[in-house]
């Protein structure tokens, strides 16, 4: 089995399900069920498509990297579809190209392919969100997202113009070997990373997210803030890590931004008053932290990040969209005693907040632990200061909000949770917790991580 | 020269963006933008008195000429249908828009 | 033999057996905690003492663990009172919203702090560090105030992330995480930072000023029992860690050559000399006997920080004696307090009083428990403050010396006040029905913890010995002590004659007790004031506003650090809402904007 069936089947499905319109939902969760299993049985290769050798023609790249983003992506992705599948039927069809273009993302060797797959998730993205009803939301994630994939493409071409390739082994390869000077580089790639920004949730380039995931719905939230979080963390981590050559005044830059993405974000979630919000803007500091983790070059330990953050922003998102869908809001104050008679999805609930806070006993203690001590070692103070300051002010927000969802004696909301979403949470939060505990295979999964080297792979 | 013209037109797009607030207007920026990063992507592969990239029964390779790249144009072809794709969704939510604000100025429309 | 590890697991599993047994039947799961706590308490202060606990691990992955005097010390005084405290678990459990999630998180906590306690590994010691944080942050809530478990975890983790801090420049110094080597192998500057973050860590657990805006509100806010293990329990983890920075690595800064002392010394005294006085004042104005001890518990850890920073053995020892003899006076006291509010559901001076008509052994209690915390005679709190205003004094820090002394004098002044207000008096008609002793097994803990205030102020020898140890073990010299006699640098100090002496007096005046005439009880509404009769009887009570005259004097000041920390949360706020307020309108353009700025900037700095 090829691991280009990952991308096609979707695709071919999502024609078929147009075919049988009644059927679309059961195809989209045997489809997506079929993808996690599936990931069992490919062999690690690297695939050359259409005949043409890996610099010339497109490559799809199956290493120990894109494994993990393709088991937490296709099965966050799966509980995704099975928790939504009934209620958004007339979604179906999209979701199963949202699932072959992030497929794509995490496979794909190739920085034009990786355009064209940033494309197609994306227009599935926009099409997703617009169940949140709020169209010119959406309309800004429109803007955004082709404006950044717009630079990206200039960026792009540029380099293709200086290097003449667009692989991303032999583009790191040509760079390396040409022996150009980082700065001439630096302009093409910004380009490019302002596109992938965009997507990625950077703090200037972000002004969509707040429209779209603050009015998200149980669909949209858990599959925008965690699902596609997830594997556009990869992207960028496989980017950054080992294609793009940063020079000191774009290094500087760039750190400035993260820094300030990851200081904006914690102080916005700070002063939010709905819970949907908070989770969006401490996302958006996550997200800054992710790529700040993959610009110091930890591939491991942001690898680790990533999946910590989308399980645990599952979570939070599915419990907390589901109760503002059912209730109409999500001020925190009208949600106060939530858990109260939801114990369950309550606990799943605090395990998630409490890893996303590094506390321990959670995974989030464990990869956050692993990659301050990684900043230590190269000798930075400043990074980690002010990772530490703003996970203060972080815990403090997630510690008030849990403490008003769990106290409250009269006039509880009322909010019913159905079966699959409470066993859903639950097993996430318990394999949160088991990783919390039971690290060494982490361990050892970060430091083989760490010894990739993408460039090799990509060329084999 | 080609390359100017491209850039000028993704200025002139983001400075559409920058200033409009109109939703239609706002997708007559984009694709102007687009319209320059297309331009600009063909351009890259422009070689000036180069031939087209196909094999002919008068290919001679013992006369020094050289192709146009062949892959950007290539490369277009996928650019303009996804930028097509684009709009046609910018559309139809602009659709949306107005049916629930009655309006394309988003100004108009307020904040949430 | 016990191994410190099995002992760890039995207590995390204890507390998870406690929840299932506690969903139920909430009584029977607080009682597993009584057990647990129990068992854990006798084992590690059995085997500790006789040196055979086992220190290595076979189940769990990256912890060490070694027995050392000063982590044996913590861990008997704590695990007791958390056995003690656990007692009172039966009886409040029906109250809490979560109780077989309370069992839980108790045990779950003990067995944190055992983990920081004894183990070798400063990794580990971070993780069980913040794993008490957490487990702990839960059982807040249940009391009265929501806002309490926030701003305790607010100033923990700053503790905690300043302890991370240090620890991380420590291991890019050693390369080992390992606590002694680690903390050998820094020097010069790196020592001077390391030792300000422990600093900092050990004083936000220890509440002390300028982060001592948690601990009034956890400990008057939490559940009863809650309060008691926080002040005697938790709170003394700052305690530990304000060994390792203030005893175990050097002073930094310009010495004195006069007194031997360096500049940071003399910072960190004079900041425990403001917690002291900050703690004193705040206490006086109190109207919450809760609050009240809960401030006296801050100006407590004000002395143990004054007396670690000074590092002479008098001192040293002093502190870590201050630390024994303050966490059974106010567990003691809180659980005295604890056992009144469960009859009345009321800690406020203002609506208590003779309680001791119905509750004489709670009453005695918290006598004997306050008397202890005024530093008097036969109690162990007298011991203590020798020894602290001893070495104070022999350094010739003179003001330091004064806020000692004030906060002293001070607590004579505070806790006196629920004494009266709560327990003598006149009984109030609201609590006449129903207030009765509290029942067999909450006396139990409070009369031990009594037994053991005197005990400690009469023969503080046997435990003055074992801190000898310790002493040893951080590199101080021991004390000089006999079979009866302390040796201070001053003079010797006889405790059991003191307290003979102390007993004779008791003794006549229990004689002149018995022997003279009986007094006459009357009711509230038996009085007169100019003449007139009285109506409304709360008005007699005299414990309101007891001392306005010398609150006058500092009541504008008293809200400084509240609202220091107040308006840097504003800060926060305001700085997130203008971040959103620019970056996140329904506006496309503020991106596009932003883009064109950083390209701007990136070309700007590559033509240059």
């Amino acid at each position: 089995m090829s691991a280009i069936l990952l991308i096609v089947v979707p695709l071919l499905a999502a024609f078929i399900s147009i075919l049988f319109k009644k059927a679309s939902p059961y195809i989209l969760l045997i489809v997506s069920f079929a993808s996690v299993i599936v990931l069992g049985y490919i062999e690690l290769e690297v695939i050359t498509i259409g005949g043409f050798a890996s610099p010339y023609g497109i490559n799809l790249v199956f290493d120990q990297y894109s494994l993990i983003g393709l088991y937490i992506v296709n099965t966050l992705f799966f509980l995704v579809v099975a928790i939504n599948c009934v209620k958004f039927k007339e979604m179906s069809t999209i979701l199963l190209i949202a699932l072959a273009g992030l497929n794509g993302l995490l496979l794909t060797g190739d920085l034009f392919n990786l355009f064209v797959f940033i494309e197609i998730s994306g227009i599935a993205a926009y099409l997703i969100t617009a169940t949140n009803k709020n169209p010119l939301a959406t309309f800004n994630y429109l803007v955004a997202g082709t404006v950044g994939s717009s630079l990206y493409l200039v960026g792009l071409i540029i380099l293709y113009a200086m290097f003449g390739t667009l692989n991303m082994a032999d583009m790191a390869n040509e760079i390396a070997v040409s022996g150009v000077d980082a700065s001439l580089v630096a302009f093409p790639f910004l380009l490019m990373f302002i596109g992938l920004g965009v997507e990625a949730k950077l703090l200037p380039f972000n002004s969509w997210v707040k429209g779209i995931l603050a009015s998200s719905n149980k669909l949209t939230g858990p599959i925008i803030a965690s699902v596609y979080a997830a594997t556009i963390g990869f992207v960028v981590g496989r980017l950054l890590t080992s294609v793009f050559v940063f020079s000191d005044t774009l290094g500087l830059v760039i750190t400035i931004i993260l820094l300030a993405s990851i200081i904006a974000g914690e102080a916005m979630a700070f002063s939010s008053n709905k819970v949907r919000e908070i989770l969006l803007f401490s996302s958006i500091a996550q997200a800054g932290l992710v790529v700040l983790v993959f610009l110091q070059g930890f591939i491991g330990w942001g690898v680790f990040l990533v999946v910590a953050n989308a399980a645990g922003k599952f979570i939070l998102f599915t419990v907390t969209n589901h109760a503002s869908d059912e209730l109409g809001t999500d001020e925190v104050n009208d949600l106060k005693g939530l858990f109260v008679n939801n114990k369950i999805v309550g606990l799943a609930f605090t395990v998630a907040s409490l890893s996303a806070i590094g506390l321990p006993v959670f995974l989030g203690f464990v990869v956050k632990m692993n990659i301050l001590g990684d900043l230590f070692a190269e000798g930075n103070l400043f990074i980690p200061a002010v990772i530490l300051i703003t996970s203060v002010v972080e815990g403090i927000y997630f510690v008030r909000l849990l403490i008003k969802l769990w106290y409250k004696e009269h006039d509880l909301p009322v909010v019913q949770y159905d079966f699959i979403i409470k066993y859903v949470v639950v097993i996430l939060a318990i394999l949160i917790m088991v990783f919390g505990v039971y690290t060494a295979p982490i361990e050892t999964e970060a430091n083989d991580l760490d010894l990739i080297s993408f460039v090799e792979g990509g060329n084999l | 020269m080609l390359q100017y013209v491209a850039i000028v037109l993704i200025m002139l797009g983001l400075y559409g963006l920058l200033t409009q607030r109109n939703i239609i207007k706002i997708i007559v920026s984009l694709n102007i933008l687009e319209i320059g990063v297309n331009l600009f992507i063909v351009s890259v592969g422009f070689v000036d008195g180069g031939l087209a990239p196909i094999f002919t029964s008068t290919y001679n390779s013992s006369v020094d000429f050289s192709f146009v790249d062949p892959l950007p144009q290539a490369l277009v072809l996928t650019a303009i249908v996804i930028g097509v794709g684009t709009t046609a969704l910018g559309l139809a939510l602009a659709k949306n828009i107005y049916q629930k604000y009655g309006t394309f100025e988003i100004d108009e429309m307020g904040e949430e | 033999m016990a191994s410190i590890e099995l002992i760890i697991v039995f207590t995390a599993l204890a507390g998870v057996l406690s929840y299932f047994v506690g969903r139920l039947n909430k009584v029977a799961g607080s009682v597993v905690t009584i057990l647990a706590s129990m068992f854990v308490f006798v084992s590690v202060a059995y085997f500790g003492y006789n040196n055979e606990l086992i220190h290595s691990t076979e189940f769990l992955p990256y912890v060490t663990f070694s027995v050392t005097y000063l982590g044996l010390f913590f861990a008997i005084l704590v695990t007791f009172i958390f056995a003690m405290v656990s007692f009172f678990n039966p009886f409040f459990v029906e109250k809490y919203k979560y109780p077989a999630l309370y069992s839980m998180l108790y045990l779950l906590s003990l067995a944190g702090v055992l983990g920081v306690f004894f183990t070798n590994n400063f990794m580990s010691l971070f993780f069980f560090f913040e794993f008490v944080v957490w487990t702990s942050l839960f059982l807040i809530p249940m009391g009265r105030s929501k806002r309490a478990a926030s701003s305790y975890y607010a100033f923990s983790t700053v503790g905690s992330f300043a302890l991370l801090f240090a620890i991380f420049i420590m291991r890019e110094a050693s390369g080992t995480f390992n606590i002694v080597s680690s903390m050998a192998s820094v020097n010069g500057t790196e020592a001077a930072i390391v030792s300000a973050l422990l600093a900092v860590a050990a004083f936000a657990k220890l509440g002390a000023f300028p982060l001592n805006v948690w601990l009034p509100r956890v400990l008057g806010n939490s559940p009863d029992a809650i309060s008691a293990v926080f002040s005697g329990g938790l709170e003394k983890l700052g305690a530990f860690v304000a060994v390792l920075a203030l005893v175990k690595l050097a002073p930094f800064g310009y010495v004195v050559d006069a007194t031997g002392l360096a500049a940071s010394q003399y910072v960190i005294a004079a900041l425990g000399a403001l917690t002291i006085v900050f703690g004193t004042l705040m206490a006086i104005r109190q109207d919450d006997a809760k609050k009240l001890l809960a401030y006296s518990s801050m100006s407590n850890g004000g002395y143990i920080l004054v007396a670690l920073t000074i590092a002479s053995s008098a001192s040293v020892s002093g502190g870590l004696y201050h630390v024994v003899a303050h966490a059974l006076a106010s567990t003691a006291a809180f659980l005295a307090i604890g056992a009144v509010s469960r009859i009345t559901g009321t800690t406020k001076m203002s609506e208590l009083g003779g309680m001791i008509h119905k509750m004489p052994v709670t009453y005695l209690v918290y006598l004997i428990a306050i008397i202890s915390m005024a530093g008097i005679p036969p109690m162990g709190g007298f011991i203590s403050k020798w020894l602290i205003f001893q070495a104070v004094i022999d350094k010739g820090m003179i003001l330091v010396a004064v806020a000692v002394f004030f906060g002293s004098i001070g607590s004579f002044l505070y806790v006196f006040r629920p004494l009266a207000a709560l327990f003598l008096g006149q009984e109030l008609p609201q609590h006449r029905e129903v207030s009765k002793e509290a029942p067999f097994f909450m006396l139990v803990p409070m009369v031990i913890l009594s037994g053991l205030i005197i005990y400690t102020g009469v023969l503080p020898n046997f435990f003055l010995g074992f801190i000898n140890n310790v002493l040893t073990e951080v590199g101080v010299t021991p004390l000089v002590i006999g079979s009866y006699t302390v040796t201070g640098t001053n003079g010797v100090l006889q405790p059991a004659l003191i307290a003979s002496v102390f007993g004779v007096g008791v003794l006549i005046a229990f004689i002149i007790f018995i022997v003279l005439k009986k007094s006459r009880k009357v009711g509230l509404m038996d009085t007169y004031t100019a003449g007139n009769f009285i109506y409304t009887e709360e008005l007699m009570h005299y414990s309101l506003d007891f001392y306005a005259p010398l609150e006058r004097l500092y009541e504008k000041y008293i809200n400084i650090t509240k609202d220091f920390y107040k308006r840097l949360e504003n800060k926060v706020v305001d700085l997130g809402r203008l971040m959103k307020y620019y970056f996140f309108t329904n506006k496309p353009e503020i991106m596009v904007l932003w883009i064109i700025i950083i390209m701007g900037i990136i070309l700007w700095g590559d033509i240059l």
